[in-house]
């Protein structure tokens, strides 16, 4: 258990560098909605622009004026950065110890490769719950002064749900990476690239009605804001793959990290 | 009964050798010098054996547990030392070796409060603070803190000044006196020489000699230097010669060393006219460069 402390206090850092990041930017937004907020202008300026860049930003059928079509367009921008969050942190935390040349001591310590892996993916789970939870906290509070109804909740809890899924996905993501790349020092931007090419394929998937396939590729789109607010709840199919690519990244840990050569 | 036992244990990087058909045993309480020159393997050997890396075949057992289906338990009556010391650079010495007591089933404090005193280590410090001797000595405080049945030393001294390497080879011949095992590998010969009961010699990884530290310094070889007039090397073609070195300064010196009957070599000197004989026991550098060549 005191490899999980171990952990958390080295993670410690970097997730509240990205809990103030986070703080800052829904402060941010949120002043600049009081300018949208149940201001009919804007729903003209909103009709006005070209449909096919409101859904290559995932803004088409978003009402900016009430809070719900506030929260459902910047939705997407809280996956994309819980996702590098989660990616980053999962392949650095294992990868880390060879960065730092650490694992010839922490591997030669009377533990096996799985219990340090189960240690670890317990902080990453710990870390990821809890910047989560700053998100969702520090919405609530920014949206304050305005008018919060159920619809807003509803909306909100799906949100959390779906963004904890995309972090846990990048998560898995980022540990396989990790336990399997040759060239450790390069997993982290690996990951790095991997989730902006995934989020490049969500926009150029709007663009054309040949490339709605990309919908089942990108997790950026598995879960998007106008779906939810639709019917109300996350998409099956977007589910079942979301936890089957979170199963097949943390079993590939499991497997392939105990097993492989450190690269001291 | 064998502590450490290999069994044609062979690991290759793809393509690239670390060691192979490496058959070694260390017996309980003997402290076993490992050496050989940068690259040999010694390491490979080593990080297999902690279960850094794994074997590309053959096997090995440590207290009669497979390395591969036993790796925890065995490390935790192991200590190790690596050849460089590497730690979390933002924590306190103190954390460390704290972090590190707690994966051990005892209590390591007093232990690791005594080796401290002995190393003049500040547990205060932060790591990232620390000299390369003083991490060096952090390694030894951590390696040795849970009172390891077995100590293994990856070239243990280097960034140690003479003053400290003398009280950690103290340390250690004071833990082979409570019982440890020490495998130690290194490839300054003098201290391998100073400390070690038997030696394993390794080179392009492979072993090559295996012995007691008395029969590989004696083993019958002498290091024979003549000096005189008129000396000439071809009258020493006699089997049992090796590595002869012929110079001309004024004189003749011939450098040789000899394995076999000494008096065959002696009858062969006396027919010489010399002015000086020299024999010796060779070094264990000299053996050892005698195996390299």
């Amino acid at each position: 258990m005191h490899v999980f402390l171990w952990e958390m206090k080295a993670q410690l850092k970097s997730l509240l560098i990205w809990s103030v990041i986070f703080i800052v930017i829904i402060f941010m937004m949120t002043s600049e909605f009081s300018a949208y907020y149940e201001n009919p202008e804007m729903l003209d300026i909103m009709s006005s622009m070209p449909e096919a860049l409101m859904k290559a930003f995932s803004m088409d059928g978003a009402n900016l004026t009430t809070t719900v079509g506030y929260i459902s367009i910047v939705a997407l921008y809280f996956y994309l950065m819980g996702g590098l969050y989660a990616v980053l942190l999962g392949s650095g935390i294992l990868s880390k110890e060879e960065r730092d040349k650490t694992a010839e001591y922490l591997l030669t310590m009377p533990i096996s490769r799985t219990r340090l892996i189960l240690y670890k993916l317990l902080a990453a789970l710990t870390c990821s719950v809890l910047l989560l939870l700053v998100v969702l906290g520090s919405t609530v509070v920014a949206m304050l002064p305005y008018d919060l109804d159920n619809d807003f909740f509803d909306f909100l809890w799906l949100m959390g749900v779906a963004m904890g899924l995309t972090m846990l996905l990048f998560l898995s993501i980022g540990l396989f990476l990790a336990s399997i790349l040759k060239r450790y020092k390069y997993s982290g931007k690996i990951a790095t690239s991997i989730l902006m090419v995934l989020y490049f394929l969500s926009i150029i998937a709007a663009l054309s009605d040949k490339l709605e396939f990309l919908k089942y590729v990108t997790p950026f789109k598995f879960f998007e804001s106008s779906t939810l607010i639709s019917t109300g709840s996350l998409s099956t199919s977007s589910l079942v793959i979301s936890l089957m690519i979170i199963l097949l990244g943390i079993m590939g840990t499991f497997l392939f990290y105990p097993k492989r050569d450190l690269h001291l | 009964m064998n502590v450490i036992e290999t069994k044609q244990l062979t690991k290759f990087y793809g393509k690239a050798r670390g060691i192979e058909n490496v058959s070694l045993s260390v017996k309980e309480g003997e402290i076993f010098g490992f050496i050989g020159p940068n690259g040999a393997g010694k390491s490979t050997t080593i990080r297999t054996l902690m279960g850094l890396i794994f074997p590309t075949s053959g096997s090995a057992e440590v207290f009669g547990m497979d390395i591969l289906k036993d790796g925890p338990k065995i490390r935790s009556e192991v200590g190790y030392l690596p050849s460089e010391v590497f730690y979390y650079d933002k924590m306190r010495v103190i954390d460390l070796l704290k972090y590190t007591a707690g994966f051990y089933k005892k209590d390591c404090t007093v232990r690791m409060h005594e080796l401290a005193d002995l190393m003049e280590l500040d547990l205060k410090r932060r790591i990232e603070d620390l000299s390369y001797g003083n991490k060096k000595k952090v390694g030894i405080v951590q390696g040795l803190l849970h009172s390891p049945k077995l100590i293994v030393l990856d070239e243990p001294t280097s960034g140690l000044d003479p003053l400290m390497q003398k009280k950690f080879f103290d340390i250690i011949e004071g833990e082979n006196k409570k019982g440890a095992t020490v495998f130690f590998s290194s490839h300054i010969l003098a201290e391998v020489q100073a400390l070690c009961n038997r030696v394993a010699i390794i080179k392009d990884g492979g072993i090559i000699k295996l012995d007691d530290i008395k029969t590989l310094r004696e083993d019958n070889y002498k290091k024979i230097t003549l000096r005189g007039e008129g000396l000439d090397p071809q009258h020493f073609e006699i089997n049992g010669i090796t590595n002869m070195t012929h110079s001309q300064n004024g004189q003749h010196e011939l450098r040789f060393f000899f394995k076999g009957d000494i008096n065959l070599i002696l009858k062969q000197i006396s027919h010489e006219t010399v002015k000086d004989v020299l024999i010796e026991e060779p070094t264990l550098e000299e053996i050892f460069m005698h195996y390299y060549k």
